[in-house]
């Protein structure tokens, strides 16, 4: 018993320190976030400063990026929530339905993602011009669907893989239909993998540059574009005050919400262990 | 004739109880097989026509069709050959590196205590970062002449190194941010499948006696296997078409030390406007990602036969 | 049979019908498209005012809709313009995307110098002399621009654009290191050979503490686009150029590689790491007063010499002035950003009077004193600039060598359709050379093959 005390102790302090190192960049980025341009680039570099808000507040206050910052998180919730479903389906499909042919497509689908995304942005626009979806919400979160469906789909098949069969053959033999095994018995249970596979594409939407500027102008345009219109000044040179300040600014919803996922995660796995 | 008739009856419910059975299963299918068909299926064969074609820029359609002149091009292309060479040499070192650390911290991590869901969290943060902004701050970070690491090391006797100028280490900083960015990934995915791991077994061999590498050996590791091959497979699928990080890095350089595949392509369509070659760099691509996946998939299936 | 011809009657009495409304649609159409041809949709009223969308670089789109439209309102009230910003990098792309739609988006391009040749070969683009000429000023004064700026918008003799934000390559000097340095300041006649005697003695350590804390030169070394423009203004200045007069490149001889060799030279007097040092990099270097000498675009001027926030240096410190003389002259290259209208738009009165507005004189000076923009106009640049913007007289001073080399040199980056393929071609070649992986020599001849390649 005590000796497993230690290397509990001994995997808590392993966690921190790992952690603390991922962090460093982070950590220099907001505190990068809080100088003066003249401040950013010193020999050596600069830990103690006067520090400034300016940075926060040019770009709260004058900018378009509050509105940027809306249109991400509803092209990335949107886009998460719909590749979760179709996707973890689909999924479901190729873990336990065997129908035929159905793995090949599976094969296919994930396949799909092999072709550069450079290729697709300019024949996707070409799309949205002539069906006039350019500059929408829904047509960004469509885009961003392909990407992401095939990665939920191949990761939700190996969850379910997973699980013991016996699950949902009980479930049906109590008269359940295939959906209702589905969303009853095998959605709840799979909720770690659930939730960890919707943070990931959450995240992979919210920080997609290149279909972003492509497909957008103005209304549906979101934070990653706004932040390469700052790093591509090309009358000052790059504000990497405001860089780094924007940076900070999009990083902290993610982390909410990742924070109150696994709140909701933890609580339900152990309601599932009382029902079990 | 009765007889016949009560023999068929049975057997014809049979088949359409079947066949609504099969329309059900494929039900789970056509959501996700819509979406992708109709956002995919005209991209991709725009993708496949123009790089058999020369395109007018003032359409964007086929002027004329120059069979496999693209892809001899392309083919005879040193760059595009060097570009795929440092594009082996990025995955090859990369995906290994970001797998084992990526298993090994979700491992490390997982221990009971309260703080445990924030830390969780708290390695989200280097994907959440812009592409642009942690190119840019990891540049600031490396830069020889004002930046934060080679100023660290020099108080352990060590350096100064050209982080971003030589192009070994150039090739080791895009390897370096590319883990720091995706192995929070492989952790997030990881302690999923750990949780899901039924805590009986893990009971069940602590009765016998078993020490943590019988257990990690010969429970654990089979157990996750389809999940450690399904997170290589999409790690894998998302290396491939990384370009961001180097383009806000190191644009490629010194040189074209660290010019990645899609950032070739990437340069060729947006910067020279040569979409058609483009387009048959992206086949060649395509092909061989379909080709190397379909290796991994196959490997991953005699694994999972072994155990 | 009866039943079947009243329905055959029925048929085609309502095909005739539907046929005869199309047709009246289409002449409608094609008669209304006619007549907002020639009126050019007009500069809009009150009740409904002309709505103008323009794609511009972000770096100064945002600025302009917040200070420039303001202004223009006061004279031009109903004419509402949105200025979507798009990030330098994807510019050409997507200007190029959607100029090409049936119905574009952008009443108004903002292109970037090599351009023009690019998005005008579409089709895409209106003849500012003949096709707008009806709405033109009086007062509009087109022999008043400097030629150079002007010249950046032309192709096979028509004038598809006017200049909106001048930029140029130009040395930036910091006083304090040429002084510390035992070293007389740099004027404009400053020779190449002159500089790099110098240069050795410009790396320096300035506090005595035994380690070199200041270096020569700080400029473009990464690979990048825009490095090339370096290498060019040496090029241009010995009298080398890019393209000879059958349009085949001609920058691979002797000139060239030698031009090259010196800004591989450079980085021998540049600060550590400076091989990956491009625009941001070495303009913090600049501006930390780590670097001597900086070979820059003119318009960080003001954050790099005036903005406290921004930078350690003062005006009073820092100088502007071309790239050193070769054997023929100082270099430059020119960036100029200028104002097009699609072909296709349907306001492009209201899209004339606005690219008037921008590039009248009344325009730049409102520009220039607020936004600090550079100008084009050679009255504009031999006004004073108001008490605010004084440190702006040493620049326009630069600013009008700069636009004289420029035209007697032909700085400029290739122009032809496929100009941004050559950049990237010499961009390549520029990095090899630098990064020591392949020769000058030989990385010119490649890069002229795949120039010769682009430009067929």
């Amino acid at each position: 018993m005590h000796r497993f005390a230690v290397t509990h102790k001994l995997r808590i302090g392993g966690g921190i320190v790992v952690a603390l190192l991922f962090l460093l960049p982070v950590f220099w980025m907001v505190l990068t976030s809080f100088k003066f341009q003249r401040d950013i680039f010193t020999t050596p570099p600069t830990v103690f400063f006067t520090p400034t808000l300016e940075n926060y507040s040019n770009y709260l206050q004058r900018s378009s990026i509050p509105y940027q910052m809306l249109n991400t998180a509803i092209v990335a919730f949107g886009s998460g929530l719909i590749s979760i479903f179709t996707g973890a389906m689909a999924g479901y499909a190729l873990a336990r339905l065997r129908i035929r042919g159905a793995g090949l497509l599976g094969v296919l689908i994930l396949m799909s993602r092999g072709v550069p995304p450079i290729a697709l942005a300019v024949p996707m626009f070409l799309v949205g011009r002539s069906l006039g979806l350019i500059d929408k919400h829904i047509f960004l979160i469509l885009a961003y669907c392909t990407f992401l469906i095939p990665y939920v789909m191949w990761l939700m098949r190996s969850f379910f893989i997973a699980l013991p069969k016996e699950l949902e053959e009980s479930a049906m033999i109590d008269g359940c239909s295939r959906f209702g095994a589905f969303f009853k018995i095998i959605v709840p249970i799979s909720l770690p993998g659930l939730l960890s596979t919707l943070i990931f594409c959450v995240i992979l939407a919210w920080e997609e540059l290149l279909f972003a500027i492509v497909l957008t102008n103005r209304v549906a345009s979101t934070v990653p574009v706004a932040i390469a219109n700052i790093a591509g000044d090309t009358v000052n040179g790059a504000n990497w005050g405001a860089l780094t300040a924007v940076g900070t600014m999009t990083v902290i919803p993610v982390v909410i919400f990742a924070l109150l996922v696994q709140k909701w995660l933890i609580q339900g796995l152990a309601d599932g262990a009382t029902k079990g | 004739m009765s007889n016949v008739k009560t023999e068929h009856r049975p057997a014809r419910r049979f088949q359409s109880e079947t066949l609504l059975d099969l329309v059900s299963r494929w039900a789970f299918m056509v959501p996700a097989g819509l979406i992708l068909v109709a956002m995919l299926a005209y991209p991709i064969l725009y993708t496949l026509e123009i790089s058999f074609a020369l395109i007018d820029l003032s359409t964007f359609q086929v002027t004329e069709w120059v069979g496999w002149e693209n892809y001899e091009f392309v083919l005879s292309d040193s760059r595009f050959w060097a570009s795929l060479k440092v594009t082996a040499v990025y995955l090859a070192l990369s995906l290994p590196l970001q797998m084992v650390l990526g298993f090994g911290i979700a491992y490390l991590i997982n221990v009971e205590w309260k703080g445990r869901g924030f830390i969780r969290a708290l390695f989200l943060i280097p994907m959440v970062v812009a592409p642009v902004v942690a190119g840019g701050v990891w540049r600031m970070m490396l830069d020889p002449l004002y930046g934060l690491t080679n100023y660290l090391l020099s108080f352990v006797g060590l350096g100064p190194y050209d982080w971003l100028g030589d192009s070994w280490l150039a090739m080791l900083t895009i390897v370096i941010i590319d883990t720091w960015r995706w192995t929070p990934f492989i952790v997030l995915i990881a302690t999923a499948s750990i949780l899901s791991l039924s805590r009986d077994i893990f009971e069940a061999a602590d009765i016998d006696g078993a020490n943590w590498w019988t257990k990690l050996w010969s429970i654990s590791i089979p157990l996750l296997l389809p999940m450690i091959v399904a997170t290589f497979i999409v790690r894998w699928l998302g290396a491939v078409k990384m370009f961001d990080i180097a383009l806000a890095a190191t644009g490629g350089g010194p040189g074209a030390a660290t010019q990645v595949i899609n950032l070739y392509i990437y340069e060729e369509a947006f910067r020279s406007l040569h979409f058609a070659e483009s387009a048959a760099m992206a086949m060649i691509v395509l092909v061989g990602t379909m080709m190397l996946t379909g290796v991994f998939l196959r490997g991953s299936r005699k694994l999972e036969d072994l155990y | 049979m009866e039943q079947l011809k009243t329905a055959m009657g029925l048929l085609s009495r309502r095909k005739t019908m539907l046929l005869g409304a199309a047709a009246l649609a289409m002449q409608g159409l094609a008669g209304s498209h006619v007549a907002a041809q020639e009126s050019g949709g007009g500069l809009g009223t009150a009740d409904s005012p002309v709505q103008l969308r323009i794609i511009a670089d972000a770096a100064y789109g945002n600025a302009w809709q917040q200070v420039m439209v303001p202004k223009f309102n006061e004279k031009y009230p109903h004419i509402k313009v949105t200025i979507d910003p798009v990030p330098y990098t994807e510019l050409l792309a997507k200007a190029m995307l959607d100029a090409t739609a049936s119905t574009p988006t952008y009443d108004i391009l903002v292109l970037d110098d090599p351009w023009t040749p690019q998005v005008a070969q579409t089709g895409a683009l209106v003849d500012l002399r003949k096709e707008t000429a009806q709405w033109t000023n009086e007062g509009y004064d087109w022999d008043d621009f400097n030629a150079a700026p002007l010249a950046a918008t032309q192709w096979k003799g028509v004038q598809y654009g006017v200049p909106m934000r001048s930029n140029m390559l130009l040395m930036f000097v910091n006083k304090t290191l040429y002084k510390k340095a035992g070293l007389p300041v740099p004027t404009p006649d400053l020779t190449w050979k002159e500089y790099l005697e110098q240069a050795p003695k410009l790396v320096q350590d300035t506090n005595g503490d035994g380690v070199v804390d200041a270096w020569a030169i700080g400029t473009y070394f990464k690979r990048d686009p825009l490095t090339p423009t370096i290498w060019q203004s040496i090029l241009n200045s010995e009298g080398g150029r890019l393209l000879d007069n059958a349009g085949k490149p001609a920058f691979n001889d002797e000139i060239g590689v030698k031009a090259l060799e010196t800004h591989v030279e450079l980085l021998k007097y540049a600060p550590p790491g400076a091989i990956s040092h491009g625009y941001s990099e070495a303009l913090a270097a600049f501006r930390q007063g780590q670097v001597a000498t900086s070979f820059m675009w003119g318009s960080v001027y003001r954050n790099s010499a005036v903005d406290p926030k921004t930078t350690t240096l003062t005006p009073e410190q820092v100088g502007l002035q071309v790239l050193p003389v070769g054997a023929k002259m100082g270099g430059s290259n020119r960036g100029i950003a200028s104002g097009t209208i699609h072909a296709k738009s349907k306001k492009k009165e209201a899209a004339w009077a606005f690219l008037q507005w921008f590039s009248s004189k009344e325009g730049e000076l409102y520009h220039v004193n607020n936004l600090g923009g550079f100008p084009a106009r050679k009255s504009t640049l031999a006004t004073k600039p108001n008490a605010d913007n004084e440190w702006m007289t040493p620049v326009f001073a630069a600013l009008q060598q700069g636009f004289d080399v420029i035209e007697a040199g032909e700085m400029w980056r290739v122009r032809h359709p496929k100009s941004d393929a050559v950049q990237q071609a010499l961009a390549d070649a520029v990095a090899s050379a630098i990064s020591g992986q392949a020769s000058a020599k030989a990385a010119l001849d490649d890069a002229a093959r795949r120039a010769e390649r682009a430009l067929r």
